[in-house]
């Protein structure tokens, strides 16, 4: 079957959401919808399109196991052996003060959060925009951090970044709306290590519209306004408070 | 739906492990998920127990949320449906001609219940203001999509259900999907989910 036809991929996406292709059909798409980022949008287009639907669906109160069955199967204890593809989290989880595994620890200084300097409670979370910036292969590289109202940028590195002479590693902002705007200059360092940037403005500034953060390589730090090379990592940026 | 911004943020916090914003996730949308799987399964064990692995699913892959491209609920729900009919998809019992009332275990009165499929699609037209394009297609072609995504019949249900042979239901499903598709884009209602 030619894949590439869009009609024909906007028919499987449609009934694959509709619960209509069934069987080895089914199984087929699931892979395709792994490697064809055409059937991915594609799919989610018809979800946007049938899911309000199930708004009309009365709810149910499911019983109370139903979710002490999930607390149990997603506690810390039964992450002590986390996926591979998930073993940042309880990085990322230590990172905002909760549960880390040891073997994790000497991944994660603990000066990470205080690091800006925010005399914070313990426990509580600094507020913070945080980015976990991925290469195009889904690996963690980067986690870029800064304070609500703080300048100075964290930049942690989680695998080497390989920078060629003369160049530098510029941090964009990708706002909701507008294009790409500079942050600032990420020196990678051997990992765990981290460095710091300051940026023009307090994240709350800069950040409040910005769902995502990406990384490209340029010959010099980009003025406002410049046009960004290609993209080597990508992430989501988020706000925690 | 429901303004989904507070959603939005906790599945954020849920992808890096935040506890207390699963909770949240889950008690704000667990009744309405249950709903979903429910009508689908037809039985309340297995509802729960695609409930739960949703949910199990959703503590692992929040990361993979898009905010930008799909709202939350609808996000949850695509998890829940999928689930849902890999469920229906491997119980034999389920295949092809038996319905679900014919299973063991708890159940629910979905003799009753069945036709109710074609008021719960133009309950949820009501809320999504699309009324008009499910309007206008044909009722065939309104009822296997009703049937399909209200019960996760498949085409072969479907035809014993509306007692019509598998060739005409395949093609009603076909083309009041692309109907359907057509009106909403013609009349911009596509995306009026919230954004």
């Amino acid at each position: 079957m030619n894949y590439n036809r869009p009609e024909l991929l906007d028919r499987l996406a449609s009934e694959y959401v509709l619960g209509t292709l069934r069987g080895r059909a089914r199984r087929r798409f699931e892979q395709l919808l792994r490697q064809l980022p055409a059937a991915q949008a594609a799919v989610r287009a018809w979800e946007e399109r049938l899911g309000p639907l199930a708004v009309a669906v009365p709810p149910v109160a499911p019983p109370a196991r139903v979710w002490a069955a999930i607390e149990s199967r997603t506690a810390p204890a039964a992450r002590r052996a986390p996926a591979r593809a998930a073993w940042w989290k309880p990085l990322l989880g230590f990172a905002l003060g909760s549960v880390l595994t040891i073997g994790l620890v000497q991944l994660m200084p603990g000066s990470f959060m205080s690091l800006d300097g925010l005399a914070q409670k313990e426990q509580a979370l600094p507020q913070s925009y945080v980015g976990l910036l991925v290469d195009k292969e889904g690996q963690p590289t980067l986690l870029i951090s800064s304070t609500r109202h703080g300048t100075r940028v964290t930049v942690k590195s989680l695998r080497p970044v390989a920078v060629p002479p003369g160049k530098v590693l510029q941090v964009w902002a990708l706002p909701r709306e507008g294009a790409p705007f500079p942050l600032g200059i990420a020196t990678p360092t051997k990992p765990p290590g981290s460095t710091h940037f300051d940026m023009s403005g307090t994240s709350e500034k800069l950040l409040a519209n910005v769902p995502r953060l990406a990384v490209s390589i340029e010959d010099g730090p980009a003025q406002p306004g410049a046009t960004p090379g290609e993209f080597i990592l990508t992430g989501h940026c988020v706000k925690l408070w | 739906m429901a303004d989904s911004a507070p959603l939005q943020q906790d599945l954020a916090r849920v992808a890096l492990g935040d506890r207390a914003a699963f909770e949240r996730v889950y008690h704000s949308t667990s009744a309405h998920l249950f709903g979903v799987a429910l009508r689908i399964l037809g039985r309340r064990d297995a509802a729960e127990d695609v409930l739960q692995e949703a949910f199990v699913s959703v503590w692992h892959h929040a990361g993979s949320y898009q905010a930008a491209s799909s709202q939350p609920m609808t996000w949850l729900i695509s998890i829940v449906r999928n689930k849902a009919l890999d469920v229906v998809r491997s119980a034999a019992v389920r295949h092809e001609t038996s319905m679900p009332e014919s299973k063991d275990g708890e159940e629910l009165e979905l003799a009753d219940e069945r036709p109710g499929a074609l008021a719960l699609l133009m309950a949820g037209a009501e809320a999504l203001a699309i009324r008009g394009c499910l309007e206008a297609l044909d009722a065939s072609h309104r009822q296997s999509l009703a049937l399909a995504y209200y019960h996760g019949m498949s085409h072969s249900e479907v035809a014993a259900h509306l007692q019509a042979p598998l060739g005409s239901v395949k093609a009603w499903v076909r083309r009041g999907l692309e109907r359907l598709k057509k009106c909403l884009e013609t009349t911009g209602q596509a995306n009026l989910t919230g954004r």
